[in-house]
């Protein structure tokens, strides 16, 4: 944007939001150029307005000023999908972090965006609720941020009743059936849930409460490779029993994550499997059985129970810190958010490791094995000139796999930036073009979050790697994995 | 000045008998089209575009009762012809279908692996995966397992620009791209014609039980219910019946009122469920009368919003745990009464007088409630305002019509707000 364009811009917003909270420095808006991705883009102007009235007006007048206008609130995305890549105002919701209400007898919690997922189950737990979607980094990211890309186990959007948006045109509504079972006409609630923020900007969340489930227990499985676990879940998922979780990790995950936590892991396993289930507590003890018997035939050489809550803890706390365990290995990773049946695990992870060997990167995997959401981990040093362009491109060929086999290129993560050419790995033309012709009524000059989501004619795979800007710093030995990054 | 001849309807020819049963609201199509492939279909649908001809998609035609009388309506489109099963992969818990498919039958088919969906909509038999996809027909599982668009998990849909676009996919994890899904559920056709529906499966559950009991007061029975509602172990379905509403099930009770649960699970979830039900019951001044239901009784309730009859007048309300409370006690007399007090969901049952009855109980419900009508005999619902006030965001809504169905040929006039 242009000097005087933008000195015009703020001097607009900041009579609606107060001086404080418009950032034009320079050293205050790269605080703003980044997500948990690789990429960066500098946003012209930082607001952060206090209220949703104060939302709708930015967005009026950015709307008229045909500014681009990027929502941002925990900035945990791992897909570029808040980095302002066309410049214009980033809309920073950190003020609108408030549990508004909660309301028990109606199973419903009225939040504003930036409220932190965690809090509100923490706020609501001791009376026996909970909310249910609960992404890895659901100690930092937002519920705002979830909407925005449908995060989460159980997917976001089963779980939003209701939303208030303001558009580009700076109109302020509240869509959905709120607290009641239904409301008439379109879905525009389910619509927008997961439309990262380019059709609108979301200011308030109505949102379900569940019962809490009276008992959760926890197992863990070792055996000797990856294939063989993938078999076990198999034989978990066919004798009907389907567990709230089935997560797995690799050797190389194991290895880091032993180093990193010291939770226990067997560091010679080639693969642990950690699987939890819900319920009454004679089904959750009953169907613990049922597991181990499972996993027993499957060979697993070594078999845990969690006995109480401090022990279930600690064998989750270890596939949490299993990102950030990661530095142990490598200074860089890069991570994939592919999905495949479940039942194409064992041939997809076995390509992926083909990949690896071709390739000399070595890739560790963390995933979700219960719905087939695969994490590849790519370990590189981006300080080697070439190895990040190498590791995008053995992203693009993962994904590439998993569309392949009739899955998705994402899970949980989102498009964003980054997967946005990968958009035509599992869409045609006409899908897109429906897609745009929905975008349009809502935001018909496309100043949302403008270059997200859709593919670029003529761009390849991972345009934005020339942006990749200065090299961050290596961080000093022996710090890694004392910060969690949670995926 | 100078006329463009518009091309012919196209379509087959109808015989004033079939006519008559393509009919929606007493307006009576002039033809027929049946495609087997959603290229097809959508090409079908483009002609009549062409040709501002009106359009309305129909499978079983169980729902064909919801909306507004449409303003115009050319040519009937049935989804029947395209009704093959296209996967199921019992392992990964997901299947993928044509439109016109019969639920019963994919139920069948499902049933062979221990796998089922969990949706039980009237008329199952009749009923078609586009339509209940289109109508958003939910039954009475609804609080327990979610409503349609928490099984759907991709689309196919035809659009008048002759097109088949598709969203979603076959994974149960998955956010690539706009949920398109939702726009089309509870659409009524009106933006495109659904061709393909891509499901999730449960397994079926190994155990299940029947709680019946009496209540003297409407309140009674309705605070068990909501009781109910907010705990772990929740039935499957749950539903609370006026004297009325429990004689057109066929039971022969005389209760003033009645909670019916049916419960599933493991066998020690169904033990703990029948414990909790009766628990609630009895807090509550109602009495526990039967631990089992007689032969037809669930499917009289299933079916029971979506009566054979012409004459049928049925609402639906919906609202909050606690706002569907005081709507369901403002019904009085008026009335056969099924309530969901788990899902904020009530249908009303109106023998008289419907047009008073529907004012009174938009009056008389609490805030954020929504009384419309699901089904009315033609003659009748002229004079109803069959979805009440539009709802916020209708410009949106207005202008999404106006984007995927430029010359409103499908379904005009039936949706909300005259969409």
């Amino acid at each position: 944007m242009e000097q005087a364009a933008s000195e015009r811009l703020a001097r607009q917003l900041t009579e609606v939001v107060g001086a404080r909270y418009v950032l034009a420095d320079l050293y205050e808006r790269r605080l703003y150029q980044y997500d948990a991705s690789p990429e960066t883009a500098l946003p012209d102007l930082v607001v952060i307005p206090g209220s949703a009235e104060e939302v709708a007006r930015v967005l009026k007048i950015c709307g008229e000023a045909g500014v681009p206008i990027v929502s941002r609130s925990g900035a945990t995305g791992l897909s570029g999908g808040c980095v302002p890549i066309e410049g214009g105002v980033e809309l920073a919701f950190s003020r609108l972090n408030r549990i508004l209400e909660i309301d028990y007898e109606n199973l419903r919690a009225v939040v504003e965006p930036a409220v932190v997922n965690l809090s509100l189950s923490l706020t609501t737990r001791p009376h026996g609720f909970y909310y249910a979607p609960d992404p890895a980094s659901q100690a930092a990211s937002t519920i705002g941020g979830n909407v925005g890309t449908n995060a989460g186990g159980p997917h976001t959007v089963n779980h939003v009743t209701g939303l208030e948006i303001a558009l580009s045109s700076g109109e302020l509504i509240q869509v959905g059936a709120k607290k009641s079972a239904e409301r008439t006409g379109y879905d525009l609630t389910g619509l927008l849930v997961g439309s990262e923020g380019t059709m609108a900007a979301v200011t308030k969340i109505w949102v379900k409460l569940m019962p809490v489930s009276p008992v959760s227990k926890t197992l863990l499985a070792v055996y000797p490779d990856v294939a063989t676990a993938s078999e076990a879940v198999s034989g978990v998922v066919a004798k009907g029993i389907l567990p709230a979780a089935i997560e797995m990790m690799d050797n190389a995950s194991i290895r880091a994550v032993e180093a990193a936590t010291h939770a226990g892991y067997p560091v010679e396993a080639g693969a642990v499997l950690l699987l939890e289930v819900d319920g009454i507590r004679e089904v959750a003890e009953d169907l613990t059985q049922q597991m181990l018997q499972v996993c027993k035939e499957y060979g697993a050489s070594e078999l845990r129970v969690a006995k109480d809550e401090a022990e279930r803890q600690a064998l989750w706390r270890g596939r949490k810190a299993a990102f950030s365990a990661m530095g142990r290995l490598a200074p860089d990773f890069y991570v994939m958010d592919g999905v495949v049946p479940r039942t194409r695990l064992p041939e997809v992870l076995r390509a992926i490791e083909k990949i690896s060997e071709r390739t000399g990167y070595r890739i560790a995997n963390v995933f979700h094995a219960g719905d087939g959401n695969l994490h590849p981990l790519v370990l590189f040093d981006g300080f080697k000139p070439g190895q990040y362009e190498e590791v995008l491109e053995i992203g693009n060929e993962v994904l590439k796999l998993c569309a392949d086999v009739g899955g998705s290129i994402t899970g949980e993560h989102g498009i964003g930036l980054e997967k946005r050419q990968h958009m035509r790995f599992v869409f045609s033309d006409d899908d897109l073009e429906v897609m745009d012709i929905v975008r349009r009524v809502f935001d018909p000059k496309k100043q949302m979050n403008p270059g997200k989501i859709f593919p670029v004619d003529g761009e390849e795979a991972h345009p934005v790697r020339a942006r990749v800007t200065a090299p961050r710093a290596r961080a000093p030995a022996g710090v890694a994995g004392d910060e969690e990054i949670w995926i | 000045m100078r006329t463009e001849a518009r091309p012919a309807i196209p379509g087959h020819e109808l015989s004033t008998e079939e006519q008559r049963a393509l009919a929606v609201d007493g307006v009576l199509p002039s033809r027929v089209m049946r495609h087997s492939s959603p290229g097809d279909a959508a090409r079908g649908l483009q002609l009549c575009a062409e040709a501002g001809a009106a359009v309305i998609a129909c499978g079983g035609g169980t729902q064909m009762g919801l909306g507004m009388p449409p303003l115009r309506y050319d040519v009937a489109f049935s989804t029947l012809g395209l009704n093959r099963l296209l996967e199921h992969e019992p392992a990964d818990l997901t299947c993928r279908a044509e439109a016109g498919m019969r639920l019963e039958e994919l139920q069948t088919i499902l049933q062979a692996k221990g796998q089922r969906l969990p949706f039980d909509p009237p008329h199952p038999d009749q009923a078609t995966l586009g339509g209940i996809v289109a109508a958003n027909t939910n039954g009475l599982s609804r609080a327990k397992y979610g409503t349609v668009r928490d099984w759907v998990i991709g689309i196919a849909v035809a659009y008048p620009s002759g097109k088949v676009a598709r969203a979603g996919g076959k994974v149960v994890k998955n956010v690539a791209g706009y949920d398109l899904i939702k726009l089309h559920i509870g659409a009524l056709g009106t933006l495109g014609v659904v061709v393909e529906v891509n499901f999730k499966v449960q397994n079926i559950p190994a155990a299940e039980g029947t709680v019946l009991a009496r209540f003297e007061r409407a309140e009674d029975a309705l605070a068990a219910g909501h009781w109910l509602a907010r705990r772990y172990l929740l039935p499957a379905w749950l539903v609370v019946l006026n004297r009325e509403g429990l004689g057109l099930t066929g039971l022969a009770a005389e209760w003033p009122w009645a909670l019916a649960a049916r419960i599933e699970g493991y066998r020690q979830d169904v033990d703990a469920a029948r414990a909790e039900v009766s628990d609630a019951v009895r807090r509550h001044t109602g009495r526990v009368e039967a631990q089992e239901a007689p032969a037809g009784f669930w499917e009289a309730i299933r079916d029971w919003s979506a009566p054979a009859q012409n004459a049928a007048v049925v609402f639906r309300m919906a609202s909050s745990l606690i706002g569907i409370k005081q709507a369901v006690e403002a019904v009085g007399t008026d009335g056969g009464v099924a309530a969901q007090p788990a899902a904020g969901i009530a249908h009303v049952r109106v023998a008289a007088n419907a047009a008073s009855v529907l004012q009174r109980l938009r009056r008389a419900s609490p805030d954020g409630t929504q009384v419309i009508v699901e089904r009315a005999p033609a003659e009748l619902k002229a004079s109803l305002d069959v979805w009440g006030p539009v709802p916020a965001g209708f410009a949106l809504m207005q202008g999404l019509k106006r984007a995927l169905d430029p010359t409103s040929s499908l379904s005009p006039g039936r949706f909300v707000g005259g969409i």
